[in-house]
């Protein structure tokens, strides 16, 4: 398992979990927000890692 | 805009003794707070995706941090491992959780087991705030 972007898709995926049960309440509402966390995850790794790419001068 | 016929749900508030049971289940095994509260579809979760994560940092050559208070980054890692309760003390005493810096996943174990750890810590508030009846 040495891939970063397949270990950040399992991490994102309990922590996503655990926060949409944490913040809301119903099937409909949790699943909505369950993908927005998991995308938000997903899209905002894959930018930050682009962002560093420059890194070191 | 508030449908009609249908009474809002007030959330009810747990005696002291349930909520300090249902604070310090939490605390040793993930989710048991809530299941003490019967919120069984999150106790459920949140004992399968903690256990999850923790689990899977120990495979990926995670390090269980001991209790050593020497300097201030020592006590966080302590703090963040054992928040997961039962869980880091078993391992513990069995002697898991030995790490291999030279692994390439070391830090990605370390970070799961961290966070593992930290959602508990989150998850005990939510248990609480359910028991005080802040929240449903």
């Amino acid at each position: 398992m040495n891939s970063h972007l397949l270990l950040m898709l399992i991490f994102s995926v309990p922590v996503s979990l655990v926060f949409t049960f944490i913040a809301k309440n119903g099937a409909k509402e949790r699943i909505k927000y369950f993908i927005f966390l998991l995308g938000s995850f997903i899209l905002l790794s894959i930018v930050a890692g682009w962002l560093m790419y420059p890194f070191p001068f | 805009m508030e449908s009609e016929g249908v009474p809002p749900q007030i959330p009810i508030q747990a005696g002291m003794l349930k909520t300090t049971a249902a604070c310090v289940a939490g605390a040793l095994v993930p989710g048991l707070g809530h299941a003490l509260l019967n919120k069984w579809d999150r106790a459920i979760v949140f004992f399968g995706s903690i256990c999850a994560m923790f689990a899977l940092g120990l495979r990926l050559n995670a390090r269980l941090f001991n209790p050593d208070f020497s300097d201030l980054f020592s006590i966080l890692k302590f703090l963040a491992d054992a928040g997961t309760g039962l869980l880091y003390w078993i391992s513990w005493l069995r002697g898991l959780g030995a790490g291999d810096p030279a692994a390439y996943t070391y830090d990605f174990g370390n970070i799961f087991v961290y966070v593992a750890g930290l959602l508990n810590m989150l998850v005990v508030v939510d248990a609480f705030d359910i028991a005080m009846g802040r929240k449903q």
